[in-house]
């Protein structure tokens, strides 16, 4: 970055939304970021699975 | 209950020759929004060969209505060719087939805001662009919609700084 960057980089919005995330997200392609939603899911409910009545 | 199994069900949809646009969660997630969904949401064609085709399909992912799992009531062609909103489970995950979204939106009028995209083993499906689901979420404004906006329009404006 150098003082001429008219849109420097931060790495939150001013209404706090995490823009490394979404980098990070946009740098996947559409595959890429469907196998990672359906890997969060199942771990998810693998996990209430787990603590499933507590 | 089962799995979520996004990448199946819409093959299933797309192998079975079913005309639908994926929006919701879904959509979000693979225009690179980095939200959390738990359902496949899509608005089908609603005329009456694809709401035979898309009748096929469900039947092969054994969808029921959510509501009450245990009646295991199956949607019919008459459900699917309304408007309303059918809230299923089927052996890949929740799925909602929307006959409309929005200010009663169908495929037809969501069909220009669209993109193909390639979502893994050779499956191509249309996705609701984020433009309008930024929009549409404006529109409805309730809590779950204004919960997930800030995210949405950060995620495209930082999409057009790297395309501009």
């Amino acid at each position: 970055m150098t003082e001429t960057d008219p849109q420097p980089q931060t790495d939150y919005s001013e209404d706090g939304v995490d823009l490394t995330l979404i980098r990070w997200m946009l740098s996947l392609t559409p595959a890429e970021r469907l196998q990672f939603l359906q890997r969060q899911v199942n771990a998810i409910l693998a996990i209430r699975k787990l603590n499933a009545g507590q | 209950m089962p799995d979520n199994d996004f990448l199946s069900a819409l093959r299933a949809l797309r192998e079975g020759g079913v005309e639908f646009a994926v929006v919701g969660g879904l959509a979000a997630v693979l225009n690179g929004a980095p939200v959390n969904t738990f359902d496949l949401d899509i608005v089908p064609a609603r005329d009456e060969e694809n709401v035979a085709r898309l009748l096929r399909v469900l039947d092969t992912l054994d969808a029921v209505y959510r509501m009450q799992p245990s009646r295991r009531l199956k949607p019919d062609a008459s459900h699917l060719r309304s408007s309303g909103h059918h809230n299923l489970i089927t052996n890949c995950g929740p799925l909602d087939v929307l006959g409309t979204i929005g200010s009663r939106l169908g495929y037809e009028d969501l069909l220009p805001h669209t993109i193909q995209m390639e979502i893994g083993g050779e499956v191509r499906v249309r996705v609701l662009n984020l433009e309008t689901l930024v929009a549409l979420k404006e529109e409805l404004a309730g809590e779950k919609d204004l919960a997930v906006l800030p995210i949405l329009r950060r995620t495209l404006e930082q999409k057009r700084r790297g395309t501009d």
